[in-house]
């Protein structure tokens, strides 16, 4: 019988959002700023490229909601592209710089989402009682993935919003502590010791949900 | 090393990156203080859960949408830039301002449809009132005499249209049909009524008959 050969996929899928995060990255970024100022159009589509994935992932894991992080993140480069002008004025990484602006909007949307979640807090608790009976299987081995990320989104909601942005910069962002202490305009002593506290807190939550930890 | 002291450093301690003798300052704390150890342990578990979650990868039509609203951005940073050129003279500024101010206001495409469609009413109403705009007089706006023009034309328009109406072929087909039923004999148009009342008649011994029969 004669067989068909299937060729092999020639293409895969890549995401358009690279990876950065590198000592060349810093001095990068300083010189992409410098292409927009000066008015080149490509500049901006790099500039965008280069840190979406960052923005993204600080409101994603803020707010638990992909359509709510989209538009997020729309909106931080909405703003990027209007103050770019004020980054340069002022020293510092533009990374540090970025991230503020985002951790701005988040509190900002947090804020008038109070009243939302308020109401929505109830059905929260029904359904992680329901979680709660339901997850007896997965105490044994260790989770991963995206159980492990979905996992991570329902317990850092528990956190307050203090918390919660200081865990998302360090253990997700990988912030050094003076950036985050930039970010947040707190010491760095203040960064730690609310690390601290949202790690310990993620840790009860995370056993809440019968994850060993 | 108390409590306090253990929690400033027990992130750089997480971390890796504590010296020697203050780790083992640290370690022999932890052993001695459950409530510390307990911390602790928490802490390092929830940083090496994290190590395993994924990162969070945004949708690629996000790059497509952020720049399709990027020149919106870009505008609103070039208004607030200063602009950068000559005064211009007062004859321009004028000029400008009556242009844009008046002229355009006036421009614009509702204003314009507006005046068009009650130029065209009024046109039409002064046509069917007999009134011509090329000579109109004083006179001619005379309530009465406006009323008489509407009321001679209105009545002529209806003469008109009952002209047309009779003699439409349609009509005086139907006209005639109409008048040929009605000058026919009576005694014809009344048969098919009888012819029923004897069938009738007929039917009921035949019903008999079978009544009969059972």
């Amino acid at each position: 019988m004669a067989t068909v050969a299937i060729p092999a996929a020639k293409w895969s899928w890549q995401s358009p959002y690279p990876q950065v995060r590198t000592s060349t990255s810093l001095d990068a970024d300083l010189e992409l700023v410098e292409r927009c100022l000066s008015g080149q159009e490509a500049a901006w589509e790099d500039l965008v490229r280069v840190h979406t994935r960052r923005v993204y992932s600080i409101c994603y894991r803020f707010t638990n909601s992909d359509s709510e992080a989209q538009d997020l993140t729309q909106e931080v480069f909405l703003r990027v592209f209007k103050n770019l002008k004020s980054f340069r004025a002022g020293e510092g990484l533009f990374i540090v710089w970025l991230t503020r602006l985002a951790r701005n909007l988040l509190i900002d949307h947090y804020r008038r989402t109070r009243l939302d979640r308020a109401t929505e807090s109830i059905e929260d608790h029904v359904a992680t009682l329901e979680e709660s009976t339901a997850s007896i299987a997965r105490t044994e081995g260790m989770v991963a993935g995206r159980e492990a990320s979905e996992l991570l989104q329902a317990a850092l909601q528990k956190l307050s919003p203090e918390l919660r942005e200081t865990v998302i910069l360090r253990d997700l962002e990988e912030l050094e502590y003076r950036e985050i202490a930039q970010v947040l305009n707190v010491p760095e002593g203040t960064v730690k010791s609310r690390l601290n506290r949202g790690r310990s807190e993620l840790a009860k939550a995370l056993r809440r949900q019968k994850i060993r930890i | 090393m108390t409590c306090a002291e253990l929690e400033i450093l027990l992130a750089d301690y997480v971390d890796g990156t504590l010296h020697a003798g203050e780790r083992a300052a640290l370690e022999s704390h932890l052993e001695a203080c459950p409530a510390c150890k307990q911390l602790a342990d928490e802490v390092q578990g929830v940083t090496a859960f994290l190590e395993r979650v994924p990162e969070a990868e945004p949708p690629a039509e996000l790059l497509t949408r952020i720049m399709h609203h990027a020149p919106l951005g870009r505008k609103g940073a070039a208004a607030e830039a200063p602009p950068v050129y000559a005064k211009p003279s007062w004859a321009k500024r004028a000029w400008s301002g009556m242009w844009g101010g008046f002229v355009q206001g006036w421009l614009q495409p509702r204003y314009v449809m507006g005046m068009a469609m009650t130029i065209l009413s009024f046109s039409m109403l002064a046509r069917f009132a007999h009134i011509e705009p090329r000579q109109l007089r004083a006179s001619d706006l005379d309530p009465v005499k406006v009323w008489q023009g509407i009321d001679d034309h209105s009545h002529r328009v209806y003469d008109r249209a009952m002209k047309y109406y009779d003699n439409l072929r349609l009509v005086i087909e139907i006209q005639s049909r109409l008048r040929e039923w009605t000058d026919q004999d009576p005694s014809q148009a009344g048969a098919p009524g009888q012819a029923t009342r004897a069938n009738g008649a007929a039917a009921q011994p035949a019903a008999s008959e079978r009544g009969s029969q059972r």
